[in-house]
């Protein structure tokens, strides 16, 4: 892995220039981006959400003349589907890397399981890979060619519920007994693990109740009900699909929870539009969810625009990581990177900005460390509120004030 | 842990009903007609879809509003899915099952493998094209809502979601009335000699092809009923049947095949255990306790729970 340096952004501005007038502006060649998303199956939601946010900012490039320093090439988005088995995601790798070999990036796969097979393929055609995976795992192998925006599991688990203490204190309250209900997949498992082991002990939390299930829950209020006795004073939910999230919503209004117990859970799968459409704005009202990324100030025409084009009630980590991860690779093109993949690999390993791109990710700044993994990623807690979901935290990009039940 | 148990065990009867009608419609065409459906799962989201639409789209049961309208959206799926039921069987089921193909036992059970796992395919990927990827849910505010009985010794508390409580009553109606359609007609007689012995009920008169037609649609109409009355407090997406099929086999096999009851008692069997399991064994071992029950009772009684009552039947 080469050692981590940066690239000015005059010395990108010169490498821009200096690429301008090379035999890329004379041929114009489109510019091909992989996207291995989950498009069938029952992650097929999240992945035409990635697709959404990638198309709209292809759309907008192309629209704005192409990528210029390469003669206004213009950008062309190959998806394939990863349906939905991580073997079938490897299948989907294999081809989508032999069917298009002058692809320069590829972007996917939204669930880690899925993540951690692609990547084997696509290391291996040394193919520079983004994704915005959770596990750990994911740039752990010492992988030179995937590159990931997201802040992992292990980070979130310690910065989560500090982070709700934080919120507690601002509201005036002082918890100090809590409650985990999750579900045995890899990301719930790389979230709760480091809660119980030592995270919830080192903040001198007391865990009251400690359930774990296999999805799909039949039925949730054998996991709920328990809690009514418990007396905790906030909840971790870990559930990892809005099938899940139902019926644990329901089971905590029918049980008289929801409203006075203050909730939390990991993923964007708890704030995607269909967890309101299918309980509705009083059961989801005050429930939170950690993400890792989240529109936040300074994003309105972004999203605005998004949900004009796709009339989605609104932007969420799904499209707006995609959206980044695009721009993300404009830039990259834009300031010297060559149109292929070592070209791409290099820039990503080299890039350290603050603006452009990086203001689409949280922590708002673009730079990869030895591993792959972006440095300074953060976590965004995000909350309904009137049947919207508005990010609460952390209190500098927060868009409205949380509210602690 | 009094509350612990009256709830678990309240949950495991409510759900147990749903499952024993949503295998009621698999006993029909794997009990009676023994023909292994992969796409029964299927057949059940189709019901929920159909409720779903049955409830947004028409007036009249919008009028009905969200606490009648979605229970009877969920009956009314039942005829639809009967009549594509009987299609599909006419068009394609038909081909790899019944007299046609009874001498040559040794292909066609291939047929049907091959042939339902294709219809499972193509309704779950037809599904996500017609009816898109976005999770789905019948409206109504039951869902969220318990009746609370008590307080018990201890002060122990029992909740019954009512939209389960509700959809468990049409689910024992409906299996009653299937049941006296079994036993006290003349169609329930003729299916249930088509299926003891489909060559001597030729003999006596009675079209086993129609009958058998019959059969799979009314099992595909019955699951339909279960799946809109499940889609009353579940979000489903074009993929959900692969949740259930494995239960709905475990419950026809469980109650003793070719019996209508025997079904419904092993899907109650099949809720049951998942439930009130999760009282001794962490959560997370729900579906293992299902299926550890499953071969014990196979391994002791093979014919099944009710086999022999079954048969009496």
């Amino acid at each position: 892995m080469p050692a981590t340096t940066t690239i000015g952004r005059r010395t990108a501005l010169g490498l821009g220039l200096a690429s301008l007038g090379r035999p890329a502006l004379a041929a114009a060649k489109p510019v091909k981006i992989g996207m291995l998303m989950p498009f069938t199956g029952p992650w097929a939601r999240e992945g035409i959400l990635e697709r959404l946010g990638a198309e709209m900012a292809i759309a907008g490039v192309n629209a704005a003349g192409g990528i210029r320093a390469l003669g206004g090439a213009q950008l062309i988005l190959v998806p394939y589907d990863t349906q939905d088995t991580a073997e079938r995601a490897k299948d989907g790798a294999t081809r989508m890397i032999a069917d298009h070999p002058d692809l320069i990036a590829g972007i996917g796969c939204w669930l880690s399981t899925f993540t951690l097979a692609a990547t084997e393929v696509s290391e291996r055609a040394k193919l520079p890979w983004l994704t915005h995976g959770y596990s750990d795992a994911i740039t752990a192998r010492g992988f030179h060619y995937v590159f990931d925006t997201s802040a992992p599991a292990s980070y979130q688990a310690a910065h989560t519920v500090p982070a709700m203490l934080a919120m507690a204190r601002a509201a005036g309250k002082h918890p100090t007994k809590v409650a985990i209900i999750g579900d045995n997949t890899a990301a719930s498992v790389s979230f709760t693990k480091p809660l119980r082991t030592h995270v919830l002990k080192d903040l001198g939390l007391k865990l009251v109740l400690d359930e774990t299930y296999t999805p799909p829950l039949a039925d949730a209020s054998g996991l709920v009900q328990p809690l009514r006795a418990a007396g905790a004073d906030f909840l971790l939910l870990a559930s990892s699909n809005v099938p899940d999230d139902k019926l644990l919503l329901d089971a905590l209004h029918e049980f008289g929870l929801s409203g006075h117990l203050p909730a939390l859970t990991e993923g964007g799968h708890m704030v995607a539009p269909e967890v309101v459409q299918t309980t509705g704005t009083h059961i989801v009202q005050g429930m939170m969810a950690v993400v890792t990324n989240w529109p936040g100030p300074g994003t309105g025409p972004l999203v605005e625009r998004f949900m004009k084009r796709t009339k989605e009630p609104w932007m969420g980590q799904e499209s707006i990581f995609a959206y980044g991860h695009i721009m993300l690779l404009r830039y990259l093109l834009e300031h010297g990177a060559a149109a292929t993949k070592p070209g791409i690999a290099q820039g990503l390993r080299r890039i350290d900005i603050t603006d452009g791109p990086a203001r689409y990710f949280p922590g708002h700044r673009l730079q990869f460390d030895a591993k792959g993994l972006r440095v300074g990623a953060t976590l965004v807690i995000v909350q309904w509120q009137g049947g919207k979901p508005v990010s609460v935290y952390p209190p500098d990009t927060a868009t409205s004030k949380a509210i602690w039940a | 842990m009094l509350e612990n148990v009256l709830n678990a065990v309240a949950a495991g009867l409510i759900i147990g009903c749903l499952y024993g009608l949503m295998c009621i419609g698999l006993g029909l065409i794997f009990g009676i007609m023994k023909v292994v459906n992969f796409a029964q799962g299927e057949l059940l989201m189709l019901g929920m879809y159909v409720s779903l639409y049955l409830v947004g789209g028409f007036v009249a049961l919008g009028i009905l509003g969200p606490y009648i309208g979605p229970f009877v959206a969920a009956l009314l799926a039942g005829p639809v899915l009967f009549v594509g039921g009987a299609l599909l069987h006419r068009f394609l089921i038909s081909h790899v099952s019944g007299l046609s193909i009874a001498s040559r036992t040794e292909t066609g059970g291939f047929g049907q493998l091959i042939v339902t796992l294709g219809i499972s395919l193509i309704l779950q990927n037809g599904g996500l094209i017609v009816f898109g990827s976005t999770p789905k849910s019948v409206l109504t505010p039951l869902s969220a809502r318990a009746f609370i009985l008590g307080p018990f010794p201890g002060g122990a508390l029992l909740f019954l979601n009512q939209a389960r409580v509700y959809s468990c009553a049409v689910a024992i109606v409906v299996a009653i009335v299937l049941w006296l359609v079994m036993e006290r007609t003349r169609l329930g007689k003729s299916l249930r000699a088509a299926a003891d012995n489909p060559v001597a009920a030729t003999y006596m008169g009675i079209d086993v092809d129609r009958a058998y037609r019959i059969a799979f649609g009314l099992g595909a109409g019955i699951t339909a009923i279960a799946g809109g009355l499940m889609a009353t407090y579940l979000t489903f997406t074009p993929f959900v049947g692969l949740d259930y099929v494995i239960i709905m086999y475990s419950g026809v096999v469980l109650g003793g095949m070719g019996s209508i009851l025997g079904a419904f008692w092993g899907g109650l069997t099949v809720g049951f255990v998942q439930q009130v399991s999760a009282l001794v064994l962490p959560p997370q071992l729900q579906n293992a306790a299902i299926f550890v029950v499953f071969l014990l009772i196979v391994g002791l009684r093979p014919e099944g729970l009710f086999g022999r009552s079954a048969e009496r039947a």
